[in-house]
């Protein structure tokens, strides 16, 4: 009954497809590019160090990794590898019907070329949400998340920023669940091709994403 | 040209975890006579006033989600209840059963729908409950241990019980 499980989710999550892509590219040669593609693997680990559900507050250390096929923006092959580590806190209210989290996290990652200007690049990464249940099995949210670039792993090689926000939906049911989220470019920042306040090299102006689980 | 959308479509995440599905394991009348065997049931719903609210509120630490509540006088004494708490995706359904002087029978867990944390019915872990009254501190890992990986679902049948308790006092004793 005491065992420490309850703190370590390892590989909880483990995304067996990975990204498709439809994008107006900003690169010339992908203008109008719409197509579904096997994106990667991914997967991830959480230790949980407090639990949302009896401490004031849930905190949380997860590993992601991955290995992708395409550049998520513009589809070119590549063999893109990245390690994520981050920190998460979550805070919860109307008996966990009401869910705030909040994380951070760096992202190194291998392998960015051909899609990208230089083979591998850092990142900062951070994010904030809130969702409610709004009815059994649904819960509606808003989300803001946010990335900072630095190529070549050096924090004076700033490349863009970028903010993202938008609402999200989520349906689960015992055996699966699956969760649409829209996100809008509200601000970007990009040393390589500036636009008034919004940043396209390597960025998007919207971005649908939609995720299917199962569970067994 | 600037990009417009980006989509991207699933991650089909696979959850490694144990499962446990929608089941209803008692209904009403099993429950009563797993709590109370042998004995009838006089049904005797409440219905709640504000001041009843808040005066269980005030006394639980819990909010009440629902004014009315389904109660049952016992023939030998006691108080057969059932109630419901929220889970991750949708309500956990249970009953407690009261001694006479309100201190707790026994609690067994009718309907649970939800992927994880089904241990909730581990008799042993149910059982941590019993002789506990309005008194009691009724505080996962204080007098109730947690189950691990069933932590939502412990800690909301933990403020269950203790809403319940305070109900006894303020809506029933009397």
């Amino acid at each position: 009954m005491d065992s420490p499980i309850d703190s370590r989710q390892a590989f909880r999550s483990f995304n067996i497809i990975s990204t498709t892509k439809g994008v107006d590219g900003d690169r010339d040669a992908l203008d109008s590019t719409n197509a579904y593609r096997f994106g990667g693997f991914e997967g991830s680990a959480k230790y949980r160090l407090l639990s949302p559900f009896k401490d004031p507050i849930g905190v949380a250390l997860r590993l992601e990794a991955g290995y992708l096929l395409h550049d998520e923006v513009d589809g070119l092959d590549q063999h893109e590898r990245y390690i994520k580590p981050e920190i998460d806190f979550q805070k919860d209210f109307l008996e966990d019907r009401l869910i705030c989290s909040v994380n951070f996290g760096v992202e190194w990652a291998w392998g960015k070329q051909p899609a990208e200007q230089y083979p591998r690049e850092l990142s900062f990464e951070g994010a904030a949400g809130v969702a409610y249940r709004f009815a059994p099995n649904w819960y509606a949210g808003v989300e803001i998340h946010t990335r900072w670039e630095y190529p070549l792993f050096d924090l004076y090689n700033f490349e863009h920023r970028v903010f993202y926000a938008g609402p999200s939906i989520h349906y689960s049911q015992e055996r699966w669940w699956a969760t649409l989220t829209w996100n809008y470019q509200v601000y970007g920042k990009g040393v390589d091709e500036p636009a008034d306040g919004q940043t396209f090299a390597e960025e998007t102006r919207q971005l649908f994403r939609l995720k299917v689980g199962f569970n067994f | 040209m600037k990009s417009e959308f980006l989509f991207i479509a699933l991650p089909a995440s696979v959850l490694i975890a144990p499962s446990a599905f929608a089941v209803k394991y008692l209904t009403v009348e099993q429950a009563q006579q797993a709590i109370f065997p042998g004995k009838s049931f006089t049904a005797m719903p409440v219905k709640l006033t504000g001041s009843q609210r808040k005066a269980i509120q005030q006394a639980s630490g819990v909010r009440v989600l629902h004014d009315e509540q389904q109660v049952w006088r016992v023939s030998s004494g006691g108080w057969f209840i059932v109630d419901e708490v929220v889970g991750k995706h949708e309500f956990i359904t249970y009953a407690a059963g009261l001694n006479g002087d309100g201190s707790v029978k026994q609690i067994e867990i009718m309907d649970y729908r939800e992927t994880y944390g089904g241990q909730i019915r581990d008799q042993k872990w149910r059982a941590q409950f019993v002789g506990k009254t309005s008194k009691s501190t009724l505080k996962l890992d204080s007098d109730i241990k947690n189950i691990s990986g069933a932590t939502l679902s412990c800690r909301h049948i933990t403020d269950g019980v203790k809403r319940l308790l305070a109900f006894y006092e303020i809506a029933l004793k009397h």
